[in-house]
């Protein structure tokens, strides 16, 4: 598999938060909220599906794509949308505009998050296959706080490079805010980042900003903090893209189109 | 959304496991905040109230629901369905065998927190009736809606008895198999939906209480517009990546103009122009042998009382005359009262809430014809004289739509 390419090779770094970026994310928030795109509604132009793996219901991940998406439709009875173990596999759809730098082309992804319960998948054999078929990247998830988690991640990214190698990988901390309780030292990070070679990421899991009203999640806000995973997202499965048409060799250098 | 309960009122759940009385868990209705097991001696004894209704239920020798409210005007048919609904979802997210058989109790009490959300529901001010009346809340799709053909078309060729239109928790449109599911499932489904936050496909194993309680089905659900789902029970197939977007809008793109306009219907669950006396500010319609029910609260929405104090009323309309007018429902093993008469004879009744002086008080009618019952609540406008004739043709109009 090619090497991953140098962080804001591909795509203009930091991108969204210029006036043209901020435009194009206006059409994926209306008043400051994010959106919630049907299946029938939505302006596909480049379609990548990834799967979140982690240990642990305990993880975050429901929150990681909670936040990605900052979906705050209130149910009839919690003005709030509480996070909850997952009983079964769940897809959120996520839209994320990015510029190429070689190009200058403004692209549109269309993310697909699959997320399953753990207790969903050790209980039922066809969940696993069904979340890593056709997936383009696999996200694997640790938490700060929790060492296990970060210690599960070698044999989860042994089993998955065995069986898809030529996915993306991402390694994404969450819980990275509660720093007074954080279980996994920057040594330990630094040795596994030599030894993997993989985008490591961090994000917090507080809860994002609010609007005046005081309950719906700022959506510009949200944006903002989860701006740089997927960015990242963007650009590894863009660069995984090129590589698998031939476009490239292994140097993450663009040819322009 | 500012939901009021009665004044001081609350409803706590408790679920022991029966034969050793640990506790499994405990849910409140005091603003969803779950309870702590540890905590639970300090909330019960905050509901011993004068007005506490308690009502216990155990189900396989297994499980034993607990439910206190001190909510006034709780009826013990109330409570009791209500326990009945919970232990449904909770069936319907674990299964009955892990119920029944419990092995592990800290792996259940683990396992049981994915049904934490869909029993808050239960608790909370719904929109739907369904835990109540124990039919399906309905939708009624505009008329000569190409949609009943199109989801069996697409039931067809997905190889799937199973499909179902919902919007908001209610059924739009389903397939003959959908609505013959058994009862608790044929409600529980639909309100999972309604509960859940939205997601834009799901694959969940569920077990049907009444149809498989330990043999776990697929319910796929997929996003076809926010707030309208289209939903499969199946089995090993067909997996949830074979329903891909461009699956589905070859399918379903040519009806995103009735679609739409489904989704616009969602609380109001008869067509848009329906003509309704305007005296009617509430309406519950039920079909007990189909178990399918309409009930809105929209019209005249903008009088007095609000929306939530008018489901409250009709809901308790509902639990007062069902459990001491009417005649049995057929199929539910409930007390049979010894005044019961046939069902084909027309029944009515009328309360007046408040004094009854005209131009005060809520009227509430109801009046069951053959399988159909149906309450209305009416303003304080409605003369009582005409509640029954009002009733009588709100009914002969509604009859077609079920």
């Amino acid at each position: 598999m090619a090497k991953p390419p140098a962080p804001g090779s591909v795509l203009v770094p930091d991108w969204h938060e210029s006036a043209e970026g901020k435009e194009y994310l206006r059409c994926i928030l209306r008043k400051s909220r994010r959106r919630v795109f049907g299946e029938c509604l939505s302006p596909v132009t480049s379609v990548t599906c990834c799967s979140l793996q982690g240990a642990e219901e305990s993880v975050g991940k429901g929150s990681l794509v909670a936040k990605a998406h900052k979906l705050l439709l209130p149910s009839p009875h919690h003005a709030k949308w509480l996070p909850r173990p997952s009983t079964g596999i769940q897809t959120t759809v996520v839209f994320w505009p990015a510029k190429l730098q070689a190009s200058s082309r403004v692209v549109m992804f269309r993310f697909e998050f699959w997320d399953c319960g753990e207790s969903a998948l050790t209980k039922f054999d066809h969940m696993l296959p069904a979340c890593q078929e056709k997936a383009d990247a696999f996200l694997f998830l640790f938490s700060f706080t929790d060492r296990a988690s970060f210690e599960d991640l070698p044999g989860q990214l042994a089993r998955v490079t065995g069986e898809a190698p030529g996915a993306v990988k991402m390694v994404i901390g969450s819980k990275f805010d509660q720093y007074m309780h954080t279980d996994v030292p920057e040594q330990d990070l630094r040795a596994f980042r030599q030894a993997w070679e993989l985008p490591l990421l961090r994000v917090k899991s507080v809860p994002g900003r609010r609007l005046a009203d005081g309950r719906t999640l700022d959506g510009w806000a949200g944006l903002a903090d989860m701006a740089h995973v997927l960015n990242s997202l963007a650009e590894h499965l863009w660069h995984q893209d090129q590589v698998a048409a031939g476009l490239l060799a292994s140097s993450p250098e663009n040819t322009p189109d | 959304m500012g939901e009021e309960r009665g004044p001081g009122g609350a409803v706590h759940l408790l679920c022991l496991a029966a034969s050793s009385g640990v506790p499994l868990f405990c849910r409140s209705s005091r603003g969803g905040v779950p309870t702590r097991q540890q905590n639970l001696d300090v909330q019960l004894s905050s509901a011993r109230t004068e007005d506490t209704t308690v009502v216990w239920k155990s189900f396989h020798d297994s499980i034993t629901l607990i439910v206190l409210s001190s909510e006034g005007g709780h009826s013990e048919l109330k409570l009791e369905r209500l326990l009945q609904m919970v232990f449904g979802a909770m069936v319907l997210l674990v299964g009955l065998e892990e119920l029944t058989n419990i092995r592990n109790i800290e792996r259940l009490k683990k396992e049981l927190r994915a049904s934490y959300h869909l029993i808050d529901s239960f608790l909370g001010n719904s929109e739907l009736i369904g835990d109540l009346t124990q039919c399906v809340d309905c939708v009624i799709p505009p008329e000569g809606s190409p949609l009943q053909e199109a989801l069996s078309n697409f039931a067809k060729a997905t190889r799937t008895a199973f499909v179902s239109l919902v919007v908001s928790g209610r059924v739009l449109a389903a397939t003959e198999g959908w609505w013959r599911l058994g009862t608790p499932e044929a409600v529980l489904l639909p309100w999972l939906l309604g509960s859940l936050p939205p997601q834009t496909a799901r694959d969940y194993p569920v077990y049907l209480p009444h149809g498989s309680p330990t043999v776990p089905h697929r319910l796929l659900t997929l996003m076809l517009l926010p707030g309208l789902e289209l939903c499969l029970l199946c089995g090993p197939q067909p997996l949830l990546s074979q329903l891909d977007p461009q699956l589905l809008e070859s399918w379903w793109q040519p009806l995103l103009e009735p679609l739409r306009a489904s989704v616009l219907l969602g609380p109001g669950a008869l067509p848009a122009g329906f003509p309704l006396h305007e005296d009617i500010l509430g309406l519950l319609l039920l079909h007990l042998e189909l178990r399918r029910c309409l009930f809105t609260v929209e019209p005249s929405g903008d009088k007095e009382p609000s929306l939530v104090q008018r489901r409250r009323l009709l809901r308790s309309f509902y639990s007062l005359v069902t459990s001491t007018h009417f005649p049995p429902e057929p199929g539910l093993p409930e007390k049979v009262e010894d005044t019961a008469q046939k069902a084909q004879v027309p029944r009515a009744c009328y309360l007046v809430s408040g004094p009854e002086e005209p131009g005060t008080g809520w009227r509430l009618v109801a009046l069951q014809v053959g399988p159909r019952r149906l309450l209305l609540l009416l303003s304080p406008q409605s003369p009582t004289h005409g509640l029954r004739s009002l009733a009588t043709h709100t009914l002969q109009a509604l009859t077609p739509l079920f």
